[in-house]
């Protein structure tokens, strides 16, 4: 969207320039982040000796090791210029994982022929170009298309339609197709 | 020459009218299947491996193998046209390939890859004929500590993948390595950074990474700038690579071919390393290195060659050893072993129509994907012209119904999200995520290995050393190092001393 | 939307009949805990296909595979018990899984319906071509004196080479270096190359090599020799007959599941057994078929009682655990 990065660039631009570049700061401080986060996760492995490594061995080592490039490229970004930082949009990231999210959770309750228009159409708000009209039409294509290739003509085990009990009156309750 | 009636014999069982149709059949639809994003060559013979059931043995087999390099072909077009590597192996052709596509130039790639991959089929059919025998002794030199080394060399291909920073590329390198970590372990059975939490015990699954941090992070950041995908609206250009192209590509195909084809024939699931190596020497014999990355023809023509030859020897492990080098190959094994025949060394001399068949039959796969694949081009690339807001939703769509059939798994679905926020962070850090998927898929195969060979030697580290063949490897790898840190070392220096 | 909803589902319901039909009227699924292409899915492929002609339904496998096949079995377990839903269990997910995964979340013995033996496929003890042992006693004899030199090569914690090699060194009091594999093929890969000095498996994954030699077949842990290899004693002969194990799969329906379905489902399967086409396919396996006393569901819930008091202790002692 935004061709000139505001924010926290600007910021550090005009303010002090400790800094001198803020994505491998940020990059390096994330990485840091992380092998104390890996650390944490796999405290509780075994080490072991070189004749038989324990499985905690190698990732403490790697942590260790991923930790050390971190700290390198914070140092790095004191001395070095480089890259501001992006700035982060949240509509197309928040709607698309929703999407992938929403298809997860009804593809085994409900089935295919809810999932994907589900899918579509939840992470299609996260494009400002979207129109919903077309985009619905458009999913209940690419769904047909879907259930007809992987369920008819390969048959794979994925549930198209399954009603929950108690959801449309007058239907029994179970597995469609 | 023996070759010679061999291969006389196996023309003669797959040339007939049968034969011929299942291998185009079976080219047809591993190229349909496997060209929607989020359903790699695993997934597509999966899907496909029952339509196999009601054939005899040889006919079962040549319809298979037809899938199986369909589906190859298919997951390098979704690498090309949507950035979505289906597989490990097509990784490196989204670096190159992706960015020719976004100058308009998709059919060039796609038209390279068929045809570079159709050079490297015949030579590796021939290689196969030729060789199978003898080569099998070569395999057997690799013991774990081998592969220990020859990963150490892969991971090194992986510092020379990357196109910014060295540091960066290498933290890359060690979070794919971390995340390959995840999971149940195998020598120990101890859970490892799974939080208790079940779907991760079996770890990540390769499909599931690359679909998120490269297929989805890429859709976000589509999204973020309308102005990066509108060039592929615009300009289509042409749609068949031209003389010039040809040219160009020419000795990196041969390359390519030779390299790939070397490294498919040890069954520890050497092709894989093909095309990183590809890369990595076409980038090193460059005029012009820094056009790597930003749509470089010999970048696609070299790897998608060597995947191929790769593809291709990898039977040999198979077929010989009666060993399945990488997960598709195991499949191929299970497929066989439903037809009655259980890979081995003796499929040779006891069944020797299946496997000269099979073998004519692999060269014939791969003229009927040139044919099949060069019509369709224009095809593939006409799907670009479908306007991004329409696109994405589509490939989610897809994505998701590919990545919740590979395991039936719900959670699998929920991890591509996850993943895709990761990815979004990557490349707001300025992290390249090609490095990043090469260390995950080398990690386990180098972290096994690595305990093995210390099983194996009671703790002893000097046997890396002590062993020729692992001693040979770890040289290179350093000096391809060397050759690869030195240069970018002499340059920050140079920049430095400019301040 | 929810009138599209309604007559969508309508439509569909229109083409599925009506609910009380008799069983099945509609395709079953079978869920098979491990991957495409394994022993269990081979035999489930086999006998499934022929089932299907019986049942006038087609049975779609489902590859469920994860966490030493429990994975697929506690999705299965946890299914409606209306015989739309059917697993492929085996020797782990039913015998070996309670000792090697303490948060199993079945149980083997209670939480289903068996419906009967489909096909085992026997253990085989093999060494590499050139290792001193040149039959089972002598390998009885040589693990006693060296077990520390030796090298044992499985296909990871709770694969079903790992679970019966434990038990064959529990038996000798072997404690021998055991090198993890990631699945049969690479294990088999360095046995061949002479990397590791032993190995057990199912006879599926070993005949080829061992009929072309490069790798030598010590013994068969089932009471008779194999048809696919007669020269190979049974561990009967070779003075071991304690060891006898063999990979067995069978059919199991969720808990709950009517008697009568799950009547329908073994006349299937007893049929499948019968059948010429599909014996002969599973003899060439090597696979074991189950005489006909031991088809019945009862037989089953019978193995698997006695199957998971046989491998619990043995698993225990070993500190074998999966989590």
């Amino acid at each position: 969207m935004s061709e000139h990065p505001t924010g926290p660039t600007a910021r550090s631009d005009e303010g002090s320039h400790a800094i001198r570049s803020p994505q491998n700061f940020a990059a390096g401080l994330s990485l840091v982040a992380l092998m104390v986060f890996a650390l944490w996760a796999g405290r509780d492995l075994d080490q072991g000796t070189l004749r038989a490594m324990g499985a905690g061995m190698l990732p403490r080592a790697i942590a260790v090791l991923i930790g050390l490039c971190g700290a390198a490229l914070v140092a790095v970004s004191f001395v070095k210029d480089g890259d501001p930082l992006e700035r982060w949009h949240l509509r197309g990231p928040f709607f698309v994982c929703l999407g992938i999210l929403a298809f997860a959770f009804t593809i085994r309750s409900v089935g295919l022929a809810v999932a994907g228009p589900l899918v579509a159409i939840v992470s299609g708000v996260a494009s400002p170009e979207t129109r919903l009209r077309e985009l619905l039409a458009f999913a209940l294509v690419v769904t047909a298309f879907c259930i007809g290739l992987f369920r008819y003509v390969l048959n794979l085990p994925l549930p198209v339609l399954i009603i929950p009990p108690g959801v449309l009156p007058g239907l029994p309750a179970g597995l469609y197709l | 020459m023996d070759i010679f009636s061999n291969l006389a014999l196996g023309f003669s069982t797959a040339l007939t009218l049968q034969n011929l149709g299942l291998a185009f059949v079976g080219c047809l639809i591993g190229t349909l299947i496997g060209v929607l994003p989020g359903v790699g060559p695993i997934a597509t013979i999966t899907m496909l491996l029952p339509i196999t059931f009601g054939l005899d043995p040889v006919g079962a087999l040549i319809l298979l193998a037809g899938i199986y390099y369909g589906a190859q072909y298919g997951g390098s077009t979704t690498a090309i046209l949507v950035n979505i590597p289906g597989e490990a192996t097509a990784v490196v052709t989204t670096l190159d390939g992706h960015q020719m596509a976004k100058q308009g130039r998709a059919g060039i790639a796609l038209g390279i890859a068929a045809i570079g991959s159709f050079f490297a089929g015949c030579v590796a059919t021939l290689i196969i004929a030729a060789l199978a025998k003898p080569l099998t002794g070569l395999a057997l030199l690799f013991g774990p500590a081998e592969y220990f080394s020859l990963m150490v060399m892969g991971l090194v291909f992986a510092v020379v993948l990357a196109r910014g920073s060295i540091l960066k590329a290498v933290a890359m390198i060690l979070v794919g390595l971390l995340l390959s970590m995840v999971g149940t372990d195998l020598e120990t059975g101890a859970e490892r950074m799974t939080f208790g939490y079940a779907p991760l015990a079996d770890g990540i699954d390769f499909a599931v990474l690359a679909m998120g941090i490269f297929g989805f992070a890429e859709v976000l950041r589509n999204l973020e700038h309308p102005e990066a995908r509108d060039v592929v609206k615009q300009r289509i250009g042409r749609l068949l690579p031209s003389w010039e192209d040809l040219k160009q590509s020419a000795a990196p195909v041969l390359r390519g071919t030779l390299l790939g084809g070397a490294l498919g024939i040890l069954p520890g699931n050497g092709a894989v390393l093909g095309p990183f190596a590809s890369y990595t020497l076409e980038k090193k014999f460059a005029k012009d290195p820094s056009r790597f990355g930003r749509g470089a023809i010999e970048g696609v023509a070299g790897p998608e060659s060597a995947n191929n030859a790769g593809a291709q020897t990898s039977f040999i492990p198979l077929l010989t050893l009666g060993i399945p080098p990488n997960a598709v190959m195991a499949l191929m094994v299970g497929a066989m072993t439903i037809h009655g025949i259980v890979p081995g060394p003796q499929v040779m001399t006891k069944n020797p129509t299946l496997f000269w068949g099979m073998i004519a039959s692999m060269w014939i796969g791969n003229l009927m994907l040139l044919v099949i694949n060069l019509p369709l081009v224009g095809m593939w690339v006409r799907l670009l012209k479908v306007p991004y807001r329409l696109m994405f939703p589509a490939i989610l769509v897809f994505s998701c119904i590919g990545i919740y059939s590979v395991n039936n798994s719900p959670a699998d679905v929920i991890f591509t999200a996850a993943f895709a926020i990761v990815g979004y962070a990557f490349i707001k850090f300025g992290f390249e995520p090609a490095p990043l998927l090469l260390g995950y898929v080398l990690g386990k195969l180098m972290e096994e290995n690595l305990r093995r060979a210390l099983i194996i030697s009671r703790g002893d580290i000097m046997t890396f050393a002590e062993r020729p063949v692992s001693a040979g490897l770890l040289l290179v790898a350093l000096a391809l190092l060397v050759v690869a840190v030195l240069p970018a070392v002499r340059k920050s220096r140079n920049e430095a001393f400019a301040e | 939307m929810k009138k599209l909803l309604v007559s969508l589902a309508a439509a569909v319901g229109l083409a599925a009949g009506s609910a009380q039909a008799a069983y099945p009227e509609r395709p079953i699924t079978m869920i098979v805990p491990f991957a495409a292409g394994g022993p269990t899915d081979v035999v489930a492929r086999i006998v499934g296909e022929h089932m299907s002609k019986t049942l006038g339904q087609q049975i779609v496998v489902e590859n469920v595979a994860g966490a030493g096949g429990t994975t697929g079995i506690a999705r299965g377990a946890a299914a409606a018990p209306d015989g739309y839903t059917i697993m492929m269990g085996h020797m782990g997910t039913h015998g070996a899984a309670p000792a090697l995964y303490p948060n199993l979340k079945y149980d083997p013995t209670k939480d289903f319906a068996p419906v009967g033996l489909a096909a085992g496929t026997p253990i085989l003890i093999v060494t590499r071509k050139d290792f001193p042992a040149k039959d089972l006693k002598e390998f009885i004899a040589y693990m006693k004196a060296n077990s520390e030199k030796v090298n044992e090569a499985h296909a990871g914690v709770g694969s079903v080479s790992f679970t019966t090699c434990t038990l064959l060194n529990s038996l000798l009091g072997a404690k021998p270096s055991r090198v993890a594999y990631r699945g049969t093929g690479p294990a088999i890969n360095d046995l061949v190359g002479g990397q590791v000095d032993y190995a057990c498996d199912q006879i599926v994954n070993l005949v080829p090599q061992i009929q072309a030699g490069t790798i030598r077949a010590l013994s068969i842990a089932t009471p008779e020799r194999s048809p696919s290899l007669p020269n190979v004693p049974t561990t009967k002969e070779g003075g071991l007959p304690e060891y006898e194990v063999s990979a067995w799969n069978a059919v199991f329906a969720p808990k709950g599941t009517s008697p009568e379905i799950v009547a329908k489902l073994n006349d299937a399967l007893v049929k499948a057994l019968d059948d010429e086409n599909t014996r002969k396919r599973l003899l060439e396996l090597g696979g074991v078929i189950p005489d006909k006393a031991g088809r019945s569901p009862q037989a089953l819930q019978k193995l698997v009682e006695s199957e998971v008091a046989r491998w619990t202790p043995v698993l225990k002692a070993a500190g074998a655990t999966a989590n």
